[in-house]
């Protein structure tokens, strides 16, 4: 309303007030405000919500309608000769006889026909009396039911009006929840990687693509050699001094394969790929194995979420060969795994079965499998591997710590 | 010269309308002409009950001569009668019962208008509609000067009242609305006639600071002043004015003064503060925004008058036709006719300080060139000197005998109210003033 035309010298009320009504007119037709239209929503939807105060009148009237007796309008029958009958026989006789006198003073007839007529008029008033009484009967029920269904749907609208916000609601919740998981596992880079950019262009990236390849001679090689020669497998398998065994708690436990397979895993890749690639020497196995850890030492994603008992598997073991690359962290989340299982079964030599079981291990991240230095044969950790994956055994750092 | 002034309640403490109006003439003329008031003894509108003594007294000045009221208004007499003439056909005789029963009844009243009429030059008639002006004015006949204050209601389409307003020597109208609703309704154009209204006593200067400190008022606020009665539109104000509370971009409050006859609403921003006297009512009117007047019905709204004369604007009820005139005549304040517009003129004074200021101004400038009280008093005065230069009028038809009394043949007053002209007197008004220059 601010934007009037005036001047000081020159006011006048009538076109001030033309320019305010033409505002309102506008206004009306096109500028609603948004508090404007949820004070009319509010408004409609307080008397909806109020039933008894929509149809308090309607149902007051309504019960005064039913609870009145239709009125029996009296009628009357108009003849010729009402007019002059009696119930007395000499009172009529006289009246006939001085009739001709009495239309010497006025013609009766008229009102006769008048009476007649009315007569009629009042029956077939009554009967439209009824018929409408009936119809009335009719319409207030009609409109009872209907403001009954109004009510009820106004109600629906405001439950399904309340139930779209509380689905709205718990969306937005899961959204937040997910964001807020996505941001908490993050990459912690450990010291160990520091180095690792240089040697990923170098040797990692291209190792990993072989790695897939010998993943799968190396499956394939380590079922037929179980298959055909359990015995030399057993006999290149090195098992662990039984001390070291004994004295293992099972952090200790799962750190062993780790320990006794890490060492012959980094060599495996070059030696599995035969003459294509030269064999690594012992300073390349330790940054290897360094390498490893460091990747693994920066702790799952229970850790990092200070899940309940992820402190008691600081393990890379125990926390899962799975889940110690972190997504986003390599791309790929399990290449770990089959780097070191493509790593494993390559050699012919006993670390590398090892190695292999370990890998296994690793892959499967189960700790008792880990003790299975026991075991001789490392088959059956082979075997069961898949089953595993798609059905992880409940422990520490296992199915949590895996952000999928 | 010896002027007699005939009102219905006269008195210091009497604060109606035309009882104010007729106290404020008064006083005036008497610095001009020997002025004696002529009275009733009653204080009450009502019931006019005798409340104070009959005989003669000095208020400001001016001798008092009050008579006794024959008997109180029985209202539901009165309510019957009324129902009769305002709603169905009736006859002249039923005209005159209802007067009867309106009051103040003062037989004694008018014998001594009849008796002493010869000893004033002018006999000053206020309020048309009671009996003291119509049979005082009668009696003193040739020298009887009405000041109608009439409104907009039934009462003015009763048929005794005609021949009142042709018989008179002069009439002082309030407004033009009022001058072309009596032409209309009784031909009285041949009649001298001005339009005089009145002025107010009010005090060079205003201290808005003391009443905001006195009454701890804070803000931006719109002032009512007046009584509190549903008969004032005050029950609507409400309605609209809460209606713009709901606004939140508004920040006007609304402060009322003067007795209530109505539930004020409960709000922080409405604040009702009771009667104040008129030190208090003009400083309220300089500190608030803006005065509403949401009556319907008003001959001259005074405290509109009052509210330009503190250079305030005013938000009047557009459907009282002389409040509507005033505003457009004066361009000194906007009008309103249905919550709309009242939201929306409301919205256009509290937020454009220019307009308002400068509806205030006009206002002022209204009031100083019309109202303003040498202004009032001198036209009183040139009309007496005009009617002394002219020959007295014919004296008034005499009342109907008793078969023509008694004849039904005379419409509801409200259908021949129905046919008056409605709107307001702006041609007129600048006619008057195309002549006038």
């Amino acid at each position: 309303m601010a934007d009037f035309s005036v001047r000081s010298d020159s006011v006048n009320v009538e076109q001030i007030m033309e320019q305010i009504r033409t505002r309102i007119r506008e206004k009306r037709g096109v500028d609603y405000t948004e508090q404007q239209i949820r004070e009319l929503a509010a408004v409609k939807l307080e008397k909806f919500l109020d039933p008894r105060g929509v149809r308090s009148d309607l149902l007051t009237q309504f019960k005064a309608q039913r609870a009145q007796e239709p009125v029996e309008v009296p009628n009357f029958a108009f003849e010729d000769a009402t007019l002059f009958e009696s119930h007395r026989g000499p009172v009529q006789w006289l009246r006939k006889l001085l009739l001709p006198i009495l239309k010497l003073f006025f013609n009766p007839n008229p009102l006769i026909q008048a009476l007649h007529i009315q007569s009629k008029l009042n029956t077939i008033n009554g009967e439209r009396e009824t018929a409408r009484r009936q119809l009335d009967a009719l319409y207030y029920e009609l409109i009872h039911n209907l403001v009954l269904e109004t009510t009820r749907l106004g109600i629906d609208v405001q439950n399904l009006k309340m139930r779209l916000e509380s689905v709205s609601s718990r969306l937005e919740f899961n959204e937040r929840r997910a964001r807020a998981l996505e941001s908490v596992v993050v990459y912690k880079p450990s010291p160990g990687d520091e180095e690792r950019p240089a040697r990923q262009d170098r040797g990692d990236r291209t190792d990993r693509g072989e790695r897939s390849e010998r993943g799968e001679r190396d499956r394939g090689d380590r079922s037929a050699r179980h298959q055909s020669h359990p015995q030399s497998q057993q006999r290149q398998y090195a098992p662990p001094p039984p001390q070291a065994a004994a004295a293992s708690t099972p952090s200790a436990v799962a750190a062993s394969p780790e320990t006794a397979g890490a060492a012959p895993a980094t060599p495996n890749p070059q030696t599995a790929s035969g003459g294509a690639t030269p064999a690594e020497g012992p300073g390349q196995r330790s940054r290897r194995r360094r390498r490893r850890r460091g990747r693994r030492g920066g702790g799952s994603a229970a850790a990092l979420m200070g899940a309940p008992g992820a402190a008691t598997a600081p393990t890379p073991e125990s926390s899962g060969g799975e889940s110690a690359p972190l997504p986003g962290e390599e791309g790929e989340p399990f290449d770990d795994a089959d780097d070191e299982a493509g790593g494993d079964g390559q050699s012919g030599e006993a670390p590398p079965a090892v190695g292999a079981m370990a890998t296994h291990h690793d892959a499967s991240a189960e700790p008792a499998h880990s003790t299975a230095p026991a075991t001789p044969s490392p088959a059956p950790a082979g075997d069961t591997l898949p089953e595993q994956r798609s059905a992880p055994p409940p422990g520490p750092g296992n199915g949590d710590t895996d952000p999928q | 010269m010896k002027i007699a002034v005939v009102v219905q309640r006269y008195g210091s403490a009497i604060n109606g309308g035309a009882e104010l109006h007729a106290r404020y003439i008064a006083e005036h003329l008497a610095r001009h002409a020997d002025v004696e008031v002529l009275t009733t003894c009653a204080t009450d509108y009502v019931t006019w009950r005798n409340e104070l003594p009959a005989g003669v007294e000095p208020i400001n000045g001016v001798p008092v001569r009050r008579f006794r009221v024959k008997h109180e208004r029985d209202p539901r007499v009165f309510a019957k009668r009324s129902e009769k003439v305002f709603k169905q056909r009736h006859s002249f005789g039923d005209e005159l019962d209802w007067l009867n029963a309106e009051g103040p009844t003062s037989p004694a009243l008018v014998d001594y208008v009849a008796r002493h009429a010869g000893d004033f030059d002018f006999c000053l008639f206020f309020s048309y509609r009671y009996y003291h002006a119509f049979y005082g004015a009668r009696a003193a006949a040739g020298r009887a000067i009405l000041v109608p204050t009439a409104e907009r209601d039934a009462t003015i389409g009763l048929s005794i009242f005609q021949p009142l307003f042709r018989s008179v020597r002069a009439v002082m109208y309030n407004s033009s609305e009022e001058r072309a609703m009596i032409n209309a309704v009784s031909h009285n154009e041949a009649v001298p006639g001005v339009v005089v209204g009145i002025g107010s006593p009010v005090p060079t200067s205003t201290q808005p600071n003391r009443f905001r400190q006195k009454h701890h008022i804070r803000g931006p606020f719109a002032v009512y002043v007046g009584r509190i009665d549903q008969n004032k539109g005050c029950a609507e104000l409400f309605d609209y004015f809460q209606a713009y509370l709901k606004d939140p971009a508004g920040k006007l409050s609304l402060v009322l003064i003067g007795n209530s006859l109505l539930d004020v609403p409960k709000h922080p921003r409405i604040r009702h503060l009771g009667f104040l006297d008129d030190a208090d009512k003009f400083d309220a009117m300089a500190a608030a925004e803006l005065l509403i007047m949401p009556s319907y019905y008003e001959s001259l709204s005074m405290v509109a008058l009052e509210a330009w004369a503190v250079g305030r604007p005013v938000l009047a009820n557009g459907r009282c036709d002389v409040l509507k005139g005033q505003c457009i005549r004066s361009n000194g304040g906007l009008y309103y006719d249905n919550v709309s517009e009242f939201l929306g003129t409301l919205e256009a004074l509290e937020q454009n300080r220019w307009l308002a200021g400068s509806l205030g101004r006009n206002g002022r400038q209204f009031f100083r060139d019309h109202y303003d009280w040498p202004v009032i008093e001198r036209k009183y005065l040139d009309m007496f000197a005009r009617l002394s230069n002219e020959a007295p009028r014919p004296a008034a038809d005499p009342l109907p005998g008793w078969f023509d009394r008694r004849r039904q043949d005379l419409p509801p007053a409200e259908a021949v109210l129905a046919q008056l002209p409605t709107g307001p007197a702006v041609a007129s008004y600048e006619a008057a003033g195309r002549r006038r220059a």
